[in-house]
């Protein structure tokens, strides 16, 4: 009984933890800030240095490709 | 020892409990300079703060999740981020979005609003999912694409109603193109950039060019074997459509909205338009006409406008609506777009919850207001959420605006003919057609929907390269002066922060309401400050 007591108030403690720590990550905006400041930069690196195809390079006029 | 001053210590202990009052709020001083993001976010009282991290914050994280599990899971997600600029740079900020769109919002108006909010956010990652699955630059399923149609955004989605049960239908743009625009205003400048730097001239509208750019920049899953495409109600789109008929390279039906709609010969034309479309979508997608599906889909999209009525009904003759500008218009141009879908009759019974509580137990949801806003004209794309700034700096609540207000109707299932016109006659009234481009008698709709709403100013939106609304500017201006009306002038270039900024936006809605109205701002730290590279 104590020992399942005792996982309960971990479990309890554990999630309390979480919890605020989740509140503090709202609270300051440090979603924001991370996806600011470094996720969307490398993300639009990425996006940068990829290679693409040329639409532009098919003729005009082609048939589609269904047909 | 010096003595606590105890007024101070319950004026402190209230402002915690409660949140402060509208005029002691100093939002502005929550702003990092430039960015846009907050030093911290706001507290709005424990309750409110606390509904927003466990009801709004946590539970939208949540359900994006949820909604990325249940649509195709994370890889497929993963594989869509890694490959498309526009989801992966617009879409994960999106809680900064809600941010925007509810800040200084309290109470039943934050509940209700966040709503809209979610029931936006669900049908995104519904769509861009769909593309996902079926993208064959991804190595989506083959079945899934041949189940698929694409098409213009502003093409209404009930085109497809009688196919629902074969297929789905996702349009081209709206997700990579018009959402991303107000969740994170950067990714859509690529795109802009793109179509200039072939050469194409700057001035036409910057919807089109944008639209172009994905297609230059291979920016399109490929998600789709045929799609229906439209003039968007604009011809400058015209344009849009043989670039991207160029590069899509696949069978395509132009279904264009007429101009001059009120012409029962164009009516008929324009029904059998939609007839046409109805053949193309058998043929290529060797689909049958289910006109039970059709019905069933119109009566519940009918049910969904007798909703809006009820709503508008609350906003124009009470204090009592509990819906920002912002989710107003995003909501109603999103849900009557995209057509019938289950989250849109989920959200109204949530929201009618509010609704009715708010009106029996005569809850003033702005209680701020000192006008009342009527917003007319396209918005700028970038800052759909000035009403949000507008209300907390100056008490100006934008009860309703015209795209909320364009498809005021419902469609007749009773009989085949009947319900085909009054389907052509809701393609007509698409988004920037009726009221913008749609002949002089719509576009002066505005005097009539002023006199509804109880409104006493109008938010002017001036898109730059609107070719159409730039012609009636000298009509309105004539119209605002015999008529005595306060009106404000929004210049602003629909997706293209560049042209005219939010900053600037600001600025002149300070300088009407200093020098015309003589009026002083309900919360000074919002005059002046820097976003202008923030989302």
């Amino acid at each position: 009984m104590k020992k399942a007591l005792k996982v309960l108030g971990k479990i309890a403690a554990i999630g309390a933890a979480v919890y605020a720590a989740l509140f503090a990550v709202f609270y300051f905006d440090l979603d924001g800030k991370a996806l600011f400041k470094f996720v969307e930069p490398t993300l639009v690196k990425h996006y940068d240095n990829m290679p693409r195809r040329d639409p532009m390079s098919r003729p005009y006029g082609d048939k589609p490709t269904n047909e | 020892m010096k003595k606590p001053d105890l007024n101070k210590i319950k004026k402190l202990a209230k402002d915690f409990l409660y949140g402060k009052p509208h005029g002691e709020r100093r939002l502005g001083d929550l702003y990092e300079p430039k960015t846009g993001l907050y030093k911290h976010r706001e507290w709005r009282g424990v309750k409110d703060t606390f509904y927003y991290f466990n009801n709004i914050w946590l539970y939208n994280y949540g359900m994006m999740v949820a909604d990325i599990m249940k649509y195709g899971g994370l890889i497929t997600f993963a594989k869509g981020v890694w490959r498309y600029r526009w989801v992966g740079q617009s879409y994960l900020p999106v809680m900064h979005w809600f941010d925007r769109g509810l800040e200084g919002v309290r109470g039943e108006a934050l509940r209700a609003s966040a709503w809209h909010y979610r029931a936006m956010v669900n049908q995104t990652i519904d769509q861009f999912m769909r593309m996902f699955k079926a993208d064959q630059n991804i190595g989506g399923s083959k079945d899934l694409y041949d189940r698929t149609i694409a098409h213009d955004e502003t093409v209404w989605g009930g085109v497809f109603y009688p196919y629902r049960d074969q297929l789905d239908d996702i349009p081209l743009q709206m997700i990579p193109y018009f959402v991303t625009c107000h969740v994170n205003n950067h990714t859509v400048l690529n795109y802009i950039d793109a179509t200039q730097a072939l050469g194409l001239p700057g001035d036409p509208c910057p919807m089109c060019q944008a639209e172009c750019g994905l297609m230059i920049l291979d920016d399109e899953p490929d998600y789709y074997p045929a799609f229906i495409t439209t003039n968007e109600a604009c011809d400058a789109s015209v344009a849009t459509s043989v670039i991207q008929d160029w590069m899509i390279n696949k069978p395509l039906y132009a279904m264009p909205q007429p101009m001059q709609f009120d012409d029962p010969l164009v009516q008929e034309h324009c029904a059998k338009e939609i007839e046409g479309a109805f053949r193309f979508i058998e043929e290529q997608m060797g689909v049958e006409f289910h006109w039970s599906e059709l019905v069933k889909h119109l009566e519940e999209q009918n049910e969904l406008q007798r909703f809006e009525w009820e709503k508008w009904d609350v906003a124009a003759n009470t204090p009592y609506y509990p819906i920002t500008g912002t989710a107003q218009a995003l909501y109603r141009i999103y849900q009557s777009q995209r057509g019938n879908r289950k989250i849109w009759h989920d959200t109204d019974k949530r929201v009618r919850k509010i609704l009715e509580k708010c009106v029996e137990q005569k809850i003033e949801t702005f209680p701020m207001t000192r006008h009342r806003v009527i917003a007319w004209s396209c918005a700028p794309l970038y800052y759909s959420h000035w009403c949000t700034w507008a209300y907390n700096c100056w008490g100006l609540n934008c009860v309703i605006n015209m795209d909320s207000l364009m498809f005021d109707m419902t469609i007749r299932t009773d009989n085949y003919d009947d319900m085909l016109l009054d389907m052509a006659r809701y393609h007509e009234w698409a988004p920037m057609r009726r009221m913008a481009v749609g002949g002089m008698q719509h576009i002066f709709e505005l005097w009539e929907n002023m006199e509804k709403f109880h409104c006493d100013m109008v938010m002017m939106y001036d898109q730059l390269q609107c070719k159409g609304m730039q012609g009636v500017h000298g009509l309105f201006e004539d119209e605002f002066r015999a008529r005595d009306i306060h009106a404000i002038w929004m210049p602003h270039s629909l997706p293209d922060k560049r042209t005219v900024s939010r900053a600037e936006i600001r600025q002149i809605i300070n300088d009407y309401m200093f020098t015309v109205m003589q009026e002083e701002p309900l919360d000074p730290s919002l005059l002046e400050f820097d976003d202008g590279e923030g989302w």
